[in-house]
């Protein structure tokens, strides 16, 4: 018994130590934080402001060039400044670059900044500009590699100017710059300590500099006071990681953060409830759509069952019903705040299951047809619902529906193979904020085999648009082409989706279509 | 003795290569990493270039020997999604999944032999009924449910605990309830059943007829007895523990390996999945070893060969 007692004993102190030891290791870094509970709303108690931001994933890494998420740019952008920056109206402002014209139709000369410095202390210069930009215009490993490989070289003029030389005429050259990948890099820190130390201890010149980042659970920066540019607002920024949206929106009822991104709508109604917390919603550049097959002998190469597809759909009711009204119902993907967005298009839709039904018969589909349509499910918000939805109103009308639902990297596969069946539906969205990226898969040479659809006005239309360097004309290209679209359906668009954001009452915040998280946009009350 | 270990870590090589190659044609067979790296909007072009840059357009088996021969060298590869070697990354997720492990063990344990003696010793009573009662409930009832549920009325409610995050013991309370709670309940059963079982036995008669104190019959006799098939369920769970507890992890925003793991095979990061399956194996091995000492030091008549 009394060796029983003492094994026991002693196994339990074992535990207990190691418990401990991996406690204790892995705490130091939070042991200056307040708990959770009062990290949010903690100014009083010591002084600091603090700003805390829950996000649904961590950030992918520091490597400015190589991911493509979102959520991720939206934390760096407090940390880097790009060349030229978007305002809350998506217009072109000057940033790390004071002025900048075109010398010919392939050279950008920007005059850059004075007296900017990293957070090392090693000042901003046009070697900085040259290195960033020629890294990811040339390095083919990495993700950003195809929105900058129209860059042909970055010319030092002299410290403080620069020429982008591009391949050919690039009027999108300015959005390009002022989106993911174009944070101004240190190439002084980067060549002499490498990538590994850059990696783990990010330099930029932005308001906010790196403190801390335990993966998966939080980031930490704190306020850069040798910013260039206004004070930093807050002292400390902490950007979370909580994958569950349960957990996110109990995290901001209980004050634990002040911003949590990503709200589903069932979740809306809850926090507006709770004291102390309110929901913020605003649009975003993803467009949800149905790709239709226009390759000869499918149902769908009929431009009247085409219309009838888009008839039959009460885009509306979807986003009531499925969305909680968090949309805006479109016909065009180029959406306000995109260069060559069409207002006519925009906040419209065609339903008329009548007619539908009466152009289904002119078809020669009187008794009605059936047809394929796969979505992903679980890739974007109510995915299968929507399509479900979809599927149940085009069998209103005759159109019997066969759904596939795939798991994302399954719908990938299908995707670059170019096999699915008369409809797919997905969304996109649009970083470039211009009307040419919404295109790129309309026309002919890139439709192949995926609608087929092959008109020759809107290549005509596209090859004009893409090179061309006055910015009124190309606009209205770029609008003829989506009344084209609109007309002759190789897409149906369905809705703008909108991203729904928890705050806390003490801040101030309003939601920007590119989803940034400017924390200098966001004030106390 | 030390020949049975050296023989278990030797079967140890040709469990790895089995697994690093069943790993490895799995994640090649569900899904193309390219696609789910870059943006919907990529061209054919960009996926192609990408796809020859990062050697995945050669043959399945030309990059099976490449990743081999690495490996071989102590080699995981660099991580796609964070551009660094994965092993690493890997093991800096460790501490945080054997903290909870261990916390979840540990209210499993104090939850489950208590309970388990009582229930056995009162057998048909209705203490009894409520323990065994109770042992289904926890094990049916999911993880994720029971982990929002606590958060709703510790953190949410009564706002005595966190809500989710790493760093103080209070953050640690919740998801080692949660995964604790179906631990404790298979553990409750198992050691009804097993002490049930020696209860019956002719030694236990004896010591009985002995005229022993029943508390002594039971700790001393009996409870040793029963711990053999305990332990086993402890070793494997712990494994399991460390690599298993994605839900866990997920609802609690735990930094451990559950939650990178899942990252990793969303994103087809073969690196970090073959450095994380590697580490969980040589875990697997490590606890059933440690299993197998624990039985002979609780039962002396087994012996190694």
């Amino acid at each position: 018994m009394k060796r029983l007692a003492s094994i026991g004993l002693a196994v339990f102190l074992a535990l207990s130590g190691l418990l401990a030891g991996c406690t204790s290791s892995s705490a130091p870094q939070t042991t200056t934080e307040q708990p959770p509970a009062q990290t949010g709303g903690d100014t009083a108690s010591s002084g600091e402001k603090v700003l805390t931001i829950a996000s649904g994933n961590d950030i992918e890494s520091f490597d400015i060039h190589n991911h493509n998420n979102t959520s991720t740019e939206a934390v760096h952008v407090n940390m880097f400044n790009y060349l030229v920056k978007k305002d809350r109206s998506q217009q072109i402002q000057p940033d790390l670059a004071v002025s900048w014209e075109n010398t010919d139709p392939t050279t950008w000369r920007f005059k850059l900044r004075e007296g900017v410095k990293f957070h090392n202390g090693d000042p901003f210069t046009a070697a900085d500009v040259k290195f960033t930009l020629e890294r990811a215009a040339r390095d083919n490993t990495l993700l950003e590699y195809g929105n900058y490989k129209q860059i042909k070289e970055v010319k030092i003029i002299d410290d403080h100017t620069v020429d982008i030389i591009t391949d050919g005429p690039q009027p999108v050259m300015l959005n390009r710059l002022s989106r993911l990948g174009s944070g101004m890099l240190p190439s002084k820190y980067i060549k002499e300590k490498g990538w590994d130390e850059f990696l783990n201890h990010p330099v930029g010149t932005g308001p906010y500099k790196f403190s801390e980042w335990k993966k998966a659970d939080r980031l930490i920066l704190v306020k850069n006071d040798d910013y260039f540019g206004d004070k930093p607002k807050w002292d400390k920024l902490i950007f979370r990681a909580i994958p569950e949206d349960s957990t996110r929106v109990a995290e901001l009822l209980t004050g634990g953060v002040d911003l949590a991104v990503n709200i589903p709508p069932t979740d809306m109604q809850r926090i507006d409830d709770n004291q102390g917390t309110h929901t913020a919603t605003g649009p975003t550049q993803r467009v949800m759509q149905l790709t239709l097959r226009m390759t000869a002998g499918t149902a769908t190469a009929d431009p009247k069952v085409r219309e009838a597809i888009e008839l039959s759909i009460d885009k509306q009711a979807i986003v009531d019903n499925l969305l909680g009204g968090g949309g805006t119902i479109t016909r065009t993907r180029v959406t306000p705040g995109n260069f060559g967005a069409d207002p006519d298009l925009y906040g419209k839709q065609l339903y008329d299951p009548e007619r539908a039904k009466q152009l289904l018969a002119e078809a020669g589909h009187p008794g009605g047809l059936e047809i394929t349509m796969s979505s992903p499910s679980g890739r974007y918000l109510k995915d299968k619902e929507t399509a479900e939805l979809i599927a149940a109103m085009l069998g209103e009308v005759g159109i019997k529906v066969k759904l596939e639902f795939l798991e994302w990297s399954k719908f990938n596969e299908k995707y670059k193979g170019k096999t699915f069946g008369e409809v797919f539906m997905i969304a996109y969205a649009n970083s470039m904020f211009d009307a040419s990226l919404a295109f790129d898969r309309i026309y002919s040479e890139r439709a192949k085999g995926e609608t087929d659809y092959n008109n020759p006005e809107v290549d005509k239309l596209l090859d004009e648009a893409e090179t061309n360097m006055n910015p009124d004309e190309r606009a209205e290209q770029y609008q003829k082409v989506q009344r084209i679209v609109a007309e002759d359906r190789p897409v149906i668009y369905l809705f703008q989706t909108n991203a729904n954001f928890g705050v806390s009452d003490r801040i101030n915040f309003e939601p920007r279509l590119d989803e940034m998280l400017f924390a200098d946009e966001i004030t106390l009350k | 003795m030390r020949q049975y270990i050296v023989k278990a870590l030797l079967q140890f090589i040709p469990v790895m290569f089995l697994i690093t190659l069943i790993v490895f044609s799995l994640m090649h067979v569900t899904g193309d990493p390219v696609s789910l790296m870059l943006s919907d909007t990529a061209t054919d072009e960009d996926r192609e270039i990408l796809t020859k840059a990062l050697g995945l357009d050669q043959p399945m088996h030309i990059q099976y020997l490449k990743f081999m021969g690495n490996l071989l060298q102590g080699d995981f590869g660099t991580s796609f999604r964070y551009n660094q070697p994965a092993l690493p990354i890997v093991l800096e997720r460790l501490p945080a999944s054997f903290e909870l492990a261990i916390a979840a063990m540990l209210v499993a344990t104090v939850i489950s032999i208590p309970l388990g003696i009582w229930s056995a010793t009162k057998r048909n009573s209705i203490l009894d009924v409520f323990v065994t009662g109770g042992a289904v409930l926890g094990k049916a009832m999911p993880s994720f449910w029971l982990g929002i549920m606590l958060i709703l009325l510790f953190a949410v409610k009564w706002k005595t605990l966190p809500v989710s995050g790493h760093g103080s013991f209070k953050h640690l309370i919740l998801p080692a309830i949660t995964l604790g709670t179906g631990i404790a309940a298979e553990m409750t059963r198992l050691i009804r059943s097993s002490l049930l079982e020696i209860l019956g036995q002719d030694y236990i008669r004896t010591a009985r007829s002995k005229g022993l104190m029943e508390m002594l019959v039971i700790y001393k006799h009996a409870f040793r007895n029963s711990l053999i098939p305990v332990v086993t369920i402890m070793a494997l769970q712990t494994s399991v523990l460390i690599g298993g507890t994605l839900i866990t992890e997920t609802i609690f925003s735990w930094p451990g390996m559950g939650q990178l793991i899942i990252q990793a095979v969303n994103t087809r990061d073969m690196a970090i999945v073959q450095a994380a399956v590697f580490v969980i194996a040589l875990l697997v091995i490590i606890s059933n070893l440690l299993a197998d000492l624990l039985y002979r030091f609780l039962d002396p008549r087994i012996k190694y060969n």
